[in-house]
Order: structure tokens, then sequence, then C-alpha cells
């Protein structure tokens, strides 16, 4: 375990390396300059002691300072377009509500995600199976800025229960927690009435129920356990969806995270706050995954790490 | 199971420890006075400012000689209490007021202002041309950048230009001289705008930068920021509030009437309106269009406000001989050019794409904003003229036309436009062209590069003369994208510039301007509106067409609900 462990944390510095040049290459290659607003000129004069100040007169300067910075002091540099602020500053201020933000909707995801999952595979082919089949599809058809919409209008506009966008407190979470988490809740959902109708087949089941175990200890300490697996998988690429997509989210409800600068960083081709986004948002990819392996070993005592053959 | 429990418990202890981090710690006490900008706020150093949002931030901030009437936007004394003109009108004496003051206390000094327009020669701005119009300056930068170049090089010989040379001294702690290439009428208007603010050299000097030069850009953040104006930078919370507070030490204390004002941030349009319909903020800067449409076409609601902007929305045209992919430019015979103006109906523009009641526009130069000033009368829509003068330039019938793009930036209603203005070339002409939509930051590198044909373009002027509109087509600005050349027009701009006496400039301007829409290397199509929100409880808040304003005038009545933060 410990050695596994071992190897894909020393796995991780490689991977960020290559996703960083990879992603240099192309936003060094992309047309258009990060330099200006767009309806002035900017004299050649300005724009040179832009490039130099940001060290960008070329590519070679470019490689040969930034990375540098970040290995050494963990410094992304500065951001291209928003002058003041230090691509650092960025994510110390936006990472922290997107991540927020992510893990709420997940744990959102995976409580509802799961009872409806659980309940629909006990009443199989019944009123309540087919209620969940057709809100997980709704879930999964209807892109997330519809939901927002539409979370906005009845519980904001119409109701008046929760506010329509703003950061500060809880109640500003949940509308946005709520869009953000209902693909990947209707995906649990699923994944775990498929599993779950799979596992009560089984035998060891069987045997729990004739041992004259009550329902809920069989359906939740037996079953479950095991039809929880592969819901289990899900949630690292899920937790990363929940924590890099909320773009969308983000814009209609105002909420000050990490999203909007993946996509505006792109759109005023800030170099350095795309490779800095790009490169943490990797990272949490890379550790969640991991995470999510060893949690694997944890949860199901069928599976060993150790035993990888050499 | 409780290992299974464990998940969403950790997962819920995290949720809980995520949200206590990612909250503020700032004061959520409401301000007295709040809006939403027109965008985010970018820099706030103004030396490299350019952006409509962070100007109006640097006049709550800062203060320079000449400060904008709240009400009239006409330059009047601000940091200076004395300023006087030599007979020839080219050498200013400026003596500042011995009660002005820095946010931390400090007294304003002569060498304050020469510090920050010197930093404009050595580490150029977009606006340092408007440095230019003092002595020695435009060769000083030149200069400069030519020694700091080959001092990057390692070449430690050469020598620093001299900075004796530029006509900008401190005489004393508290006089300014300034010399002058030519009268400029609207010198005081220049020393009001942001690119003439004074910058406080100490409170900078921890920021600079290894090449002893630069500055480290989080010098514009509070604490560290230093300013003279009404108000001191108190809080800036990235993407979140930007937060002034009255400052204690600004001379003129009494005009100012909101002690706190917020600005939060919004990106999205729809958003914004959300956070003004909530009452979050008293004045919403710009109102999405296609939202103020929405209201305007529903009966217009009191709170909205549209009014004619400092902008004019145009067609422009390349006038090179070659067009960037080497085949020949139709566009560079005048007749063509012509044709293409002359044959664009603007109202179905306005109307069914605008829809904010845009005035159609004929000539460039924004009607009604600069007193004194009459704009020519520009080509009008005549469609038979067009065609005859398309027939003249070899093309009957738009026959034998090149396909040409018109370039244009995706983003808003510029597709629409551009739509329209394609069918009614080939419905009046016969001319066929091409859509080219790019995203923004593409269409402007395309633009300033002659990497098109036609391509929609826009300006907005930044201190109240003409020339902040007529000097972009002079044949030696940057920002003449159509490379458009006329020695005539030139010639009346520079003799603009020598003119003493203000209404004989202003007619001199106005027939360069005439030149300018004869020859039609632009299509001015309509001038731009601002749209506001903000409710009748907000006092002091004017309608200026540059979309501008003074805050200290500015508060809300609130009532006594008990609520209020009063």
């Amino acid at each position: 375990m410990t050695r596994f462990i071992a190897w894909r944390i020393l796995q991780l510095p490689l991977i960020l390396a290559v996703v960083y040049l990879i992603t240099f290459a192309l936003v060094w290659l992309a047309p258009g300059s990060p330099y200006g607003n767009n309806d002035r000129a900017l004299s050649e004069a300005a724009k040179n002691d832009l490039k130099v100040r940001f060290h960008a007169e070329s590519w070679e300067k470019f490689l040969t300072y930034y990375p540098w910075q970040i290995v050494a002091h963990g410094d992304f540099g500065p951001s291209l377009s928003y002058e003041g602020w230090s691509v650092n500053d960025v994510l110390r201020s936006s990472l922290p509500v997107s991540i927020s933000l992510g893990l709420l909707s997940i744990l959102i995801a995976l409580v509802f995600g799961c009872a409806a999952g659980v309940t629909a595979a006990l009443h199989r082919g019944g009123i309540l199976d087919f209620l969940s089949l057709a809100a997980a599809l709704i879930g999964i058809s209807l892109p997330p800025f519809v939901v927002a919409g539409m979370l906005i209008v009845i519980f904001s506009d119409g109701l008046h229960w929760l506010p329509s966008g703003g950061w500060g407190e809880f109640r500003h979470m949940i509308l946005p927690g709520v869009a953000l988490a209902l693909m990947p809740m209707a995906y649990i959902a699923r994944l775990t009435r498929v599993s779950m109708l799979d596992t009560l087949g089984h035998d060891f089941v069987r045997t729990a129920r004739a041992k004259g175990l009550p329902k809920r200890t069989v359906v939740w300490k037996h079953a479950f356990r095991t039809a929880f697996l592969p819901v289990f998988t899900y949630l690292g690429p899920a937790t990363a969806y929940a924590m890099t997509g909320s773009f969308v989210v983000e814009t209609v409800f105002n909420i000050p995270g990490l999203g909007q600068h993946f996509v505006n960083g792109v759109k005023n081709r800030d170099q350095t706050l795309i490779l800095g986004t790009v490169l943490v948002y990797a990272a949490f990819l890379l550790v969640l995954n991991l995470f999510v392996d060893i949690g694997y070993a944890l949860i199901d005592p069928r599976i060993e790490i150790n035993a990888r053959p050499e | 199971m409780i290992r299974l429990l464990s998940i969403p418990v950790i997962l819920a202890g995290l949720v809980a420890a995520a949200v206590f981090w990612s909250h503020d710690s700032g004061d959520s006490q409401r301000a007295d006075f709040a809006f939403v900008n027109r965008g985010d706020n970018k820099c706030l150093d103004p030396n490299g400012m350019s952006w409509m949002q962070d100007i109006r931030i640097a006049y709550a901030l800062w203060e320079g000689l000449y400060t904008p009437d709240p009400v009239t936007w006409k330059p009047v004394l601000g940091t200076a209490d004395r300023a006087t003109v030599d007979s020839t009108r080219t050498v200013w004496t400026i003596h500042i007021r011995p009660d002005a003051r820095w946010s931390n206390s400090d007294p304003v000094k002569a060498g304050d202002f020469i510090f920050a327009w010197r930093r404009f020669l050595e580490t150029p701005g977009e606006y340092t041309a408007l440095h230019f119009y003092i002595r020695g300056a435009r060769q000083y930068s030149a200069d400069f950048a030519d020694y700091f170049a080959a001092r990057q090089k390692g070449d430690t010989k050469r020598a620093a230009p001299d900075f004796g040379s530029v006509g900008e001294k401190a005489l004393d702690d508290q006089t300014i001289e300034v010399t002058l290439n030519d009268p400029v009428p609207f010198f005081p208007a220049l020393l009001a705008f942001p690119p003439y603010f004074p910058m406080n050299e100490a409170s900078m000097q921890p920021f600079k930068e290894k090449d002893g030069l630069h500055y480290n850009q989080k010098f514009t953040r509070p604490p560290y920021l230093v300013t003279n104006g009404p108000y001191r930078l108190a809080e800036w919370s990235f993407k979140r509030r930007l937060r002034m507070v009255a400052s204690d030490y600004y001379w003129n204390r009494a005009s100012v009437k909101s002690r706190v004002i917020d600005q939060i941030y919004a990106e999205d349009g729809t958003a914004a309106f959300r956070t003004y319909e909530r009452g979050d903020v008293d004045w919403l800067a710009e109102l999405d269009s296609d939202l103020a449409a929405q209201i305007l076409a529903h009966g217009k609601r009191s709170d909205l406000h549209i009014f004619p902007a400092f902008g004019t929305y145009f067609y422009s045209l390349n006038c090179l001989p070659t067009l960037s992919d080497g085949r020949h430019n139709p566009l560079s015979d005048v007749r063509v050019r012509r044709a293409l103006a002359m044959s664009i109906d603007r109202e179905p523009i306005v109307k069914n794409v605008g829809r904010l009641g845009q005035p159609i526009s004929f000539t460039y130069v924004p009607p009604h904003v600069f007193e004194g000033y009459v704009s020519p009368a520009g080509l009008p829509y005549d469609v038979a003229r067009a065609r005859r003068l398309l027939a003249e330039a070899g093309y009957p019938d738009g026959k034998g036309f090149p396909h040409l793009p018109i370039l244009y930036n995706s983003e808003g209603l510029h597709g629409d436009i551009a739509q329209i203005i394609r069918r009614q070339w080939l419905d009046n002409l016969g001319i066929q062209m091409d859509l080219q939509g790019v995203e923004v930051k593409i269409f402007g590198e395309m633009q300033h590069t002659q990497q098109f044909a036609v391509s929609r373009a826009s300006w907005y002027g930044d201190y109240a003369d003409p020339s902040t509109f007529t000097d972009k087509y002079k044949s030696d600005s940057d920002d003449n994208e159509a490379k458009w050349n006329s020695p005539e027009y030139d010639r009346l701009c520079a003799l603009a510039a020598k003119e003493t006496d203000p209404q004989k400039r202003l007619d001199l301007l106005s027939r360069a301007e005439g030149i300018l829409l004869n020859d039609a290397p632009i299509i001015p199509l309509y001038t731009y509106v601002n749209s506001y929100m903000f409710r009748d409880q907000v006092k002091g808040l004017p309608l200026l067409a540059n979309a501008m304003l003074m805050f200290q005038p500015v508060h809300v009545i609130r009532s006594d609900d008990g609520k209020s933060s009063q």
C-alpha cells in the first residue's frame, strides 16, 4: 500500500510537467495577445514594456522564468489581464469558493443519489422506481444553466426562500449547490440502482435474509456496501467535475469561483492565469483519483493493492 | 457500515471547513452607495489604465491639478489652487493648494506629479501619447526606450537620456511649470484626466522591481495604495467587492456626501440586473442591452435611464492598396468607399438590432457633446448615387467586385448588424461580402494589423475636445486602423493644434472631419447610448455622455424603515 502510494505520488510532478508544457504550447500558439484592450491600439513601446515586465518577450524567456518560479517559490507569477493581482492571489481567492461549492454539491448528489437508487432498486418496476428513473433522466438531460434558471425562478423569484446570487453565507450556496449536484446525483442514482439490483440477487444477501436479519440491516449493511463500489469509483471524476465544471453555475449565481477564470483566462489570453488554473485542476484530478484508489482498498476488503504482480 | 457512513460525514465536515475558508472576513455592513460597474477592474495604476471601469474608480481615488465639475464635467481647479498661462499659451505655471494631502496625510507636492508624468514616458501605457503635448516628451520617451533596451542587453555604459529636456518641472514643492509644443486649449481637461494624476512615490518604493523601473502592481491594493482624491481604497477583494471610504485628508471633504462606496462585482448581465433588483446595489452602470430592450418594449420603467453616449459605432474600410492576403484592395478607391457608405440604411440597424433608440449617425464626432462644435453633414443614404459611383469605379451593378470579408467580433450584436449591412450591400449594390466573426482578442489583433477589408469599429472619446476623436485618423496615429492617409486632414489638425482662438480651432477640426467623412475610410452608423438603472432616491448621479461621474455629490435618500444603514 505504502509503496503504491509513494509510486503514485512520484508520478505526480512528471504528469504535471507534461500538462504544463502542453498547455503552454497551446496558449502560446493561440492567436490574439493578452495585452491591451481591444478598442485602442497598444503602441509597440507599451507592448514591449509589458512583455519585459511579464518576462514574456519570447517563449524561451517565459519557460526559463515561470516554471522555475513555480517549483522554487510556488509562485505562478502575475496575472496578465488583472494587473494588480498575481495568479496566486486569484487562486487563493477563488479556489476555496469552488471547492466548497463542489464538495457541497457532491454531498447532496451522494446522499440523495444513493437514497434514490436504493429505493428504486427495492421497488423495482414500481412507481418509485419509475419516478426515480424520470428524475434521473431529467437530471442528466438538463444542462446546469437551465436548472439554475429554474431554481432561481421557483425558489428565489417565486417563493423568496433563497437568494438568487451572491456569496458570503451558507444560504447563498444552496441553490448553486443543488444546480451543480443534479447531474452527478442522477448518475449516482442510476449507478446505485443497477449495482444494488445486481447485489440483491447474490447468495450472501439471500443468506443474510435467511438468517432472519432485519431488512434494514440486510439492505444497508450487506447489500449496499458492495453495491456502493461503482459509485465510489465515480466519486473521483464527479468531484473533479463539480469543482471544475461550475463555470455556468458560477456565472448565473454570480459566485467568485475559479471556474470563471478557467474560461475568462482563455478569453483574455491570460497565459499565466491559464497555466495556473490548469495546473491546479490537474493536480486536483490526480490527487482525487489517488484518494479514490486508496479509499477503494479501505472499503472493499476484496481489493488488496499490495498484491500487484511485479 | 460505519466506514461507509464516514464518507458523507467526512464530506460534510469538509464542506463546513471549506465554507468557513471561502467566506470573507470583510465588513458586511451595507455601504452608503453601492453600484455594479461596467465590468471588472483590471488595473488601478493610472500608468497602465485604459478600461472605462478603472478610470471611473480613478476619479474617486485621485485628483488632478484640475478636476471635472461633477455636473458639467468642465475642468475646474482641483489639487491646484491657481494656474496661469503665458501669452504664447504654451507655458503653464500651476500652484498646488497648500491643504492638498495624500490619504496618508503627507502633503501633495509638485514632485508627485512630475514623478507620475515621467513614468508615462519611461514605462509607456496606453495613454502615453497624451503626454506628447509636452515639449520634448516624445523624444525623451523614444530615447529612454532605446536606453532601457540597451541596458537590458547588458550595455551599462550607455547614458540615460536627460529628463531635463522635457518641459515639465517642479519649480518648488508647490509649483509646476509645464511647457507645451503648441497652445493646447484643452490642457486643463487633460490635467483632469487620470493619465495626469499624481502618484505617491514613497508608498510605491517597496514594490519596485529588480529592473529599477517597474513596480509590482501589488502597490495598487489596500492597504498599500496611497491616493490624493476624495476617497481612499479600503478593500479590494478579487471579483467580489471594491470598497472606497472617504479620505480623512482630502482638502474638500465637505463635498463628499457618501462616506462608504462599494463596487459589487457581477460579471453576467442578468446576474447584475438581479443584484440591482434585490436592492443590493443602488446603481447599475450598464444594463445588459437585451434586458434594456425588453424593459423598453414592456413600457419604460422610471429607473431605466437611456441617454446618448460619448462614442460612435461605425464601419472601418481598409484604405491600403493591397489587402493582407496580397489581393488588390478595391476599397483603396475613394469612389468605392463612398458607394459603400451611401448604400447603408441605418434605420433598421438601430430599430431591429440596437433597440435602445440609438441616434443614427452620418458623422463621426457624436453630436451635442462639444459646445460650439458642429459636424459637417456627412454622406447621405443615396442608393442611386452609390450605384453610379460604383459603376464609375469599374464595378457596374457590383460586377467584378471581389468577395471581401466583413470582420467583427462575435460577442454581442455585431454579427446581427453585419448581416443587415451585408444584405443591404447585396441588394443595393450587387456586392457579395462574407461574414467573418472572430473572438474579440483575435478581432483586436486583426484590426490593428489591417487583416481586414471591412471591419466593425467604435471609438469613445476621452476628454472634452473633438480632437479626442479626430486625432485617431491622423496618418501617424497608432489607432488609425483604416490606414487612411490624407495630408489635408493632417494639415487641418495641425493648424487646429496651433490655433489659439477657440472657435476658429473648432471650425478647423470640423473641416477636418468633413474631409474624413467625404473620403469615407469610415462609415458612421449610430451614436452609442448609455443605459443606467437607478431609482429616484439616488441623488447627484449625472447622466453624462462619457458615462463618468464624480462620486462626491452622489448619495441615496433612504427611507426610515429602520433597516437603512444611515
